[in-house]
């Protein structure tokens, strides 16, 4: 092996079916984890996300397809694939026999990490379970379990780190805390996919995102082109003197609303979309050439949650309201 | 702040440059080391599960210990003084061997069938399914653990009946082959259960309806040449008789079946519950789902 990974993805997920019975958890997935990327996971509840990443993780043996880690077969060479992936699994758990500290000394040493208490100390400071280091994780709180949960997964330096839904009953000051963290551990060389329900941070975080509903992978772009092709933009423009239904009638051809006598909105479409910003320089040189005061132009775009909702409608629609398969 | 973290994102989608490399070096780095064999895995995993019981010892060893010791006060000391000897053999010290193997059977099973068992209820199990370990070494920490606390709690009865004047010392090798064997079995069959049981009943109900009748029928506190036929017959086929009996004649140097059978009973069954604990854990079946 070289001292440089080279090829263009580490994981390589190809055809991946997963059937409990009749339903199909996971269907026909095909994607690529590149190295170095924030990969974000999305999609509601039972879409097949936690499936999915038991796929890759080893959590599940037995499916449809294959899934490569850094060219190595998850089945075949497990050994392998296991000492690079870190698994954030959504369930909390506890160990009631043992406390904080020798919780991780295991964890590492599992992975063949031989017990560093300084390791150890850095990931307790760091997840503010310091203090906590001696008590028995059944008594700590779903957060802190969280934490330690976190810790776990980091305990062997893995390569790829895969966080399900890992903010799930976790205070917001430490979500901050913990997405400011996943940003460090990238810039030291560690992959990550996350799922999260919180779309605003997915959109902050991630690089890339995939969009999962019922098992199958519906979309996965860059989260730019992502918000490009789906997100629309509007402008809310303050009027000095009122009249505002006068310039909606004026402007049947776009798509301008008033918000009250003062306010408007027009909205248009995506960044790629060229027309959307004439269309903006039409509205805007006519209002004043029109003689209206303009007090204040405030601009805005879809949120990921918009998004979000339109792939799944869009998605519900093409395969019918039951979607049953 | 989006702006700056989309500047230097570059090509959209794309990981910021010095990341990525970051990534190659050390998915590089990883790969060099995950190839390496190492026992550290393994030893760690049993080592945890060595003091899972150690840390409750008072319930998992002293309490097994003590109850077994109330048997052979009143039953060994208590009535048998009124009773005749045995095969030549005082009735306390044919006791000795029955009552190490009750407790020894019952721990070796408890032991690895709630230890995986709470891992599976507690979630924990997932923090090692995750992990590079082969099936071979999680099976082997499992069952060495059991017959580790087994052999303790077997040991330490036979070291206070031998204080307490009991000579059970005739052949000491052959006591040692029959517990280890058989706790490796029994151990065996605990990690099976756990591994299918979908609740405690599951895991209480092969002790309360199988091991514990097989135990006491199986020899631990009479010889069968004492009971009427057919019931010397029947409990040929009870396989915790040669167990007993194998353990009896290490002790005491009495038996009342061949020994070798003892042997071959218990290799076939380590052979069996061995390839079917394998089996289970290869297939990922009810863990892995």
């Amino acid at each position: 092996m070289s001292e440089r990974y080279t090829e263009e993805a580490l994981v390589r997920v190809e055809g991946v079916t997963k059937r409990y019975g009749e339903l199909r958890a996971v269907d026909d997935v095909t994607l690529e984890i590149r190295p170095g990327e924030i990969f974000a996971l999305l999609g509601p509840n039972g879409a097949g996300k936690t499936t999915l990443i038991g796929c890759i993780t080893g959590l599940i043996s037995q499916f449809e397809g294959s899934v490569d880690v850094a060219g190595f077969d998850v089945v075949r060479d497990y050994r392998i694939t296991r000492r690079l992936v870190g698994l954030v699994p959504q369930e909390l758990n506890y160990d009631a026999f043992f406390n904080v500290r020798q919780v991780l000394e295991f964890q590492g040493g599992y992975f063949g990490e031989k017990p560093s208490p300084e390791r150890i100390d850095e990931l307790l400071k760091q997840f503010d379970l310091y203090e906590k280091q001696d008590a028995n994780t059944r008594w700590l709180s779903g957060g802190m379990k969280r934490r330690l949960m976190i810790c776990k997964a980091l305990m062997h330096d893995p390569a790829l780190l895969f966080l399900d839904e890992p903010t799930a009953g976790v205070d917001v000051e430490l979500r901050d805390d913990l997405w400011s963290y996943v940003q460090e551990l990238r810039r030291q060389g560690m992959t990550i996919v996350l799922t999260t329900h919180y779309l605003e941070e997915a959109e902050e975080l991630a690089d890339r995102i995939g969009i999962i509903n019922r098992g199958r992978l519906l979309r996965v772009d860059a989260r730019e082109t992502l918000m490009d092709k789906l997100g629309h933009r509007h402008l809310d423009i303050e009027l000095g003197g009122g009249g505002a239904a006068r310039w909606v009638e004026r402007f049947g051809d776009l798509e301008l609303e008033a918000l009250d006598d003062r306010r408007l909105r027009l909205r248009y479409g995506g960044v790629e979309d060229k027309g959307g910003e004439l269309e903006v320089d039409r509205l805007l040189r006519s209002l004043v050439e029109g003689g209206a005061t303009i007090r204040s132009v405030e601009g805005g775009r879809s949120s990921l949650e918009e998004i979000f909702r339109t792939v799944l409608e869009e998605d519900t629609r093409r395969n019918g309201a039951g979607g049953e398969r | 702040m989006r702006g700056e973290a989309d500047a230097k994102r570059g090509v959209a989608g794309s990981p910021p440059p010095e990341a990525e490399e970051a990534a190659r070096l050390r998915i590089a780095r990883l790969v060099h080391k995950a190839q390496k064999r190492h026992f550290t895995g393994p030893w760690t995993l049993f080592y945890k599960e060595i003091l899972r019981f150690a840390t409750i010892a008072w319930q998992t060893v002293i309490s097994p210990v003590v109850t077994t010791m109330l048997y052979f006060l009143v039953f060994g000391y208590s009535l048998g003084d009124r009773l005749d000897e045995i095969q030549g053999v005082t009735y306390v010290d044919f006791l000795v061997p029955g009552l190490v193997m009750l407790a020894l059977i019952t721990n070796a099973y408890i032991n690895s069938a709630f230890s995986l068992f709470i891992a599976k209820i507690h979630g924990t199990i997932v923090d090692l399914l995750v992990t590079p370990l082969t099936y071979t070494q999680f099976m082997t920490a499992y069952i060495l653990a059991a017959v580790v606390r087994a052999m303790l709690i077997g040991g330490i009865i036979w070291g206070v009946a031998l204080l307490m004047g009991a000579g059970v010392l005739y052949n000491v090798p052959v006591a040692l082959l029959f517990m280890i064997l058989t706790a490796t079995a029994f151990a065996l069959v605990g990690l099976v259960i756990a591994i299918v049981g979908e609740d405690f009943d599951h895991i209480n109900l092969l002790p309360s309806f199988l091991i514990t009748p097989l135990t006491f029928l199986g020899g631990v506190f009479y010889s069968i040449e004492m009971l009427p036929e057919p019931w010397d017959t029947v409990s040929l086929f009870n396989p915790v008789l040669y167990m007993v009996n194998g353990v009896r004649y290490g002790m005491v140097g009495v038996s009342d079946v061949p020994v070798w059978h003892g042997v071959v009973l218990l290799v076939a069954m380590n052979l069996i519950f061995g390839a079917l604990a394998m089996w289970l854990l290869k297939t990922g079946k009810k863990i892995r789902e």
